[in-house]
């Protein structure tokens, strides 16, 4: 059978460790009390020894990698079930029970992560075992007492659906008496009524740092989305005698969104600090840590580029593609991800023009760009055709004032619109 | 034998420290022999073996997340095979929560040390040890009661000793030195061993005291007091012999600094590489407790060390199924969080009961 086992709180409270390195393979044969991983913890670096003997079946994580008090580390085939217990498990484990157990991908992970650990403590007996480790509801081996189970066989009722109110939940005859009269649906029989029709899958912990990191933005912050829309033409144009010169150069939108956003936020602080209530206090970032929000295929994750005042078109857009390649790839680290003062959404590269993006808290502010368009414009009292970008952003209300928004955002179309004012405010105060 | 006049020599205040076998195993002393017979000596050394193994084993259990905190006793354990050795069926003994080898004497079962271990306050019940106190995780507090446990000695005339247990750091707590002056004041029958095993968690003895040694600290009180090499079983079974000797006579307290190193952390929280060198680790492990009985047993031929293997292994079998035992043990019940101290629980426990009561329920009953 399968038995998972899950990073045990080591030190009173511990919350997480980082895994430094394994000891074991996949496919490896152990037995109970070898070293299985040597992790750090805030207390300190250990080898976690097997609880049980058998074959690695899988390993979760990487070494670097942060993991969580109740996570899983390894998956072990245990040895040694036989007989009667064998058969036991045989009548009650779907045949293919590991199908059912989704694997949680390795990943550089955004911020901290909370996993809801079910508790680091380990059963000893067998029945603990089933009970707990086995991901299936349906392979849940039901707690019930010899007399009930033959009992419940004579009547022809099936032991696993009947709630039992013994010890731990066992099934007492009691229990089986009541059920045969009121027949009630176990909680087990609920959950296999929906497993039947949906798909249940465990989240992965992108997933959920995700969920956490949303909620908590929500929560916290007083969103406040200001839209508009700008004419680009010369940017556009801008844009191609640059990709157009035999130097090499391609650049997408996106560096001269960051440039312009970048130097206006230069004279507009507030939209580059953060709002430390607790403290009665505002921290104003020095540094211009402009966060990116890309999509990849595990889910969201926002990589930063630091001090993007600092750096040319050429450079930042060689900084995007290196960390979109790292994303692609998962192998963003820890580094990658955190010190962001402010944050972009490009959404428009797949679609939508406007939209009301969620701050990246702490920040105060997020700059959402659209899919440019063809429009008309009017230009010199006529309709001409024009390439329009559409804006949207979301701000703290609590420390930047709708005034203020107005202003930056006036500051950064107008870069935008005219491509120049990029060069002529570069390096210096507007 | 130690005797009055040992004692007379190895004086506190000249920081001489009583020691028998060298870290080799060889007596310091030509033509020494040992006061305990063969048999008791190879005893000892499975006790310590045994006692060795169940350490390692209790310190994996936990890293498995089996078992909540534990407080290693590897390097300190002939301190406790020598307490086991001379404590009687009469004596008390009052724990620290670092003896595991004299716990295992006075007749607790290893099941009840890891169920204490796993949380369970069922595992202070020691249903086979006559006459020891529960382990004592705050520091020195035990050393008051065992004072006044020699008081009832002496008060109903029982002719039976007390051995109390502290750290090194618990000789800068105040407990130590009102049971220490009550002990020599009441002339009780009290055996004070200090585990001097040179940290208090990761506080050197050079910040926990100006004085010379921690056996001084007794003269202090006129308690007589020796520095003895605490990983040196003979040494330490000579003194202590010699102490409850003397508390038999009815010359009162006695202190013991026994001078050893804890090999290990201090509990499973706890990373030694933080406070100490890997030169002071190796400087004592070759003084080795383990290593040095063996060394003398290899050298006098008393006994087949080709076994020791088996002897382990099947010692780590017992530990085991102790293990298991304990973990088979039911839960203990929410209510016997809350009984027994008042007749009529109070309006405020009542609310803290149910607190915690509709927490395990919204938590699903997992605790």
């Amino acid at each position: 059978m399968r038995y998972i086992f899950k990073f045990p709180d080591i030190g009173e409270g511990l919350e997480e460790g980082k895994i430094i390195e394994w000891y074991v393979e996949k496919g490896q044969s152990i037995a109970s009390g070898d070293p299985l991983v040597k992790m750090e913890t805030d207390k300190v670096v250990t080898d976690i020894p097997s609880p049980k003997g058998g074959i690695i079946a899988q390993r979760f994580g990487v070494p670097g990698e942060t993991v969580k008090v109740g996570s899983a580390l390894v998956e072990i085939d245990i040895e040694g079930l036989e007989g009667v217990q064998a058969q036991e498990q045989a009548k009650t484990e779907p045949a293919k029970a590991t199908e059912t157990q989704v694997e949680e991908k390795g990943f550089g992970v955004v911020g901290t992560i909370e996993v809801a650990g079910d508790g680091s403590y380990l059963p000893a007996g067998t029945e603990g075992l089933v009970q707990r480790d086995t991901l299936s509801e349906k392979s849940r081996k039901v707690l019930a007492t010899p007399v009930a189970r033959a009992m419940a066989r004579e009547l022809g009722l099936d032991i696993n659906l009947i709630a039992g109110s013994g010890p731990a939940g066992r099934v007492t005859t009691k229990d089986v008496e009541k059920h045969r009269h009121h027949p009630m649906p176990a909680k087990s029989e609920q959950n296999l009524v929906q497993m039947a029709e949906n798909e249940i899958v465990p989240i992965s912990q992108i997933r959920k740092t995700i969920a956490k990191n949303m909620l908590r933005s929500k929560h916290n912050a007083a969103h406040m989305s200001v839209m508009d829309e700008v004419e680009v033409s010369r940017l556009v144009e801008f844009r191609k005698a640059i990709n157009d010169n035999p130097e090499g150069i391609k650049l997408s939108y996106l560096p001269f969104i960051i440039k312009a956003v970048a130097i206006a936020l230069k004279s507009h602080p507030v939209m580059n600090a953060e709002l430390d209530l607790d403290n009665e206090r505002i921290i104003y970032k020095k540094a211009i840590n402009i966060g990116l929000a890309m999509d990849t295929e595990d889910g969201l994750v926002v990589p930063v580029i630091r001090n993007a005042d600092q750096k040319s078109l050429s450079q930042l857009a060689r900084e995007i593609s290196n960390l979109a390649e790292k994303a692609r790839e998962r192998k963003l680290n820890l580094s990658d991800l955190k010190d962001g003062t402010f944050s972009i959404t490009s959404y428009g590269s797949i679609g939508g023009y406007f939209a009301v993006p969620v701050i990246n808290y702490p920040q105060s502010a997020i700059l959402g760009i659209g899919r440019i368009a063809d429009k008309p414009v009017i230009k010199d009292n006529a309709v001409v055709p024009g390439k329009v970008m559409p804006i949207s952003m979301s701000v703290d209300h609590r420390i930047v004032d709708g005034g203020e928004v107005a202003r930056f955002l006036n500051e950064v179309l107008s870069m935008l619109k005219e491509p120049l004012l990029i060069w002529a405010k570069e390096g210096g105060e507007a | 034998m130690f005797n009055q006049d040992s004692l007379d020599k190895h004086r506190a205040l000249d920081n001489r420290m009583f020691q028998l076998l060298s870290e080799d195993g060889k007596p310091l002393e030509k033509g020494w022999k040992p006061s305990l017979s063969n048999e008791e000596i190879v005893q000892a050394y499975k006790d310590l073996l045994f006692e060795r193994t169940a350490d390692l084993m209790a310190v994996s259990y936990q890293r498995q997340g089996r078992m909540f905190t534990y407080p290693p006793n590897l390097g300190q354990e002939a301190i406790h095979i020598a307490t086991g050795m001379v404590i009687k069926e009469e004596d008390w003994l009052v724990p620290a929560f670092r003896e595991l080898g004299a716990w295992l004497a006075k007749g607790v079962s290893l099941r009840e040390i890891f169920l204490y271990f796993k949380g369970n306050e069922e595992g202070s019940h020691f249903t086979q040890a006559n006459r020891m106190l529960p382990v004592s995780v705050p520091i020195a507090s035990q050393l008051v009661h065992a004072a006044g446990l020699g008081y009832a000695m002496n008060y109903n005339s029982e002719k039976a000793a007390v051995f109390a247990f502290v750290g090194d750091g618990g000789t800068s707590e105040g407990d130590f030195h009102e049971a220490l002056n009550f002990a020599a004041v009441w002339n009780v029958p009290v055996i004070f061993v200090v585990q001097n095993n040179q940290f208090a968690i990761s506080v050197p003895m050079s910040m926990q005291t100006k004085s010379v040694n921690i056996a001084v600290k007794g003269l202090a009180y006129n308690v007589p007091s020796v520095l003895v090499d605490g990983n040196d079983l003979f040494a330490m079974h000579e003194v202590l012999s010699f102490a409850r000797a003397q508390a038999m006579e009815g010359k009162g307290p006695f202190l013991i600094e026994a001078r050893t190193f804890r090999m290990g952390a201090h509990t499973t929280s706890d990373d030694p590489t933080r406070y100490r060198t890997r030169e002071e680790e190796e400087h004592w492990a070759a003084k080795d407790p383990l290593k040095r009985l063996k060394s003398f047993i290899e050298a006098n031929n008393l006994f087949d060390l080709s076994q020791e293997d088996e002897l382990v292994a099947e010692y780590k079998k017992q530990i085991d199924s102790s293990f298991e035992a304990a973990e088979q043990h039911p839960e203990y019940k929410l209510d016997d969080v809350f009984a027994y101290m008042y007749s009529d629980m109070p309006d405020e426990l009542k609310r803290q009961k149910n607190i915690y009561e509709n927490y395990l329920n919204q938590s699903g009953g997992a605790k």
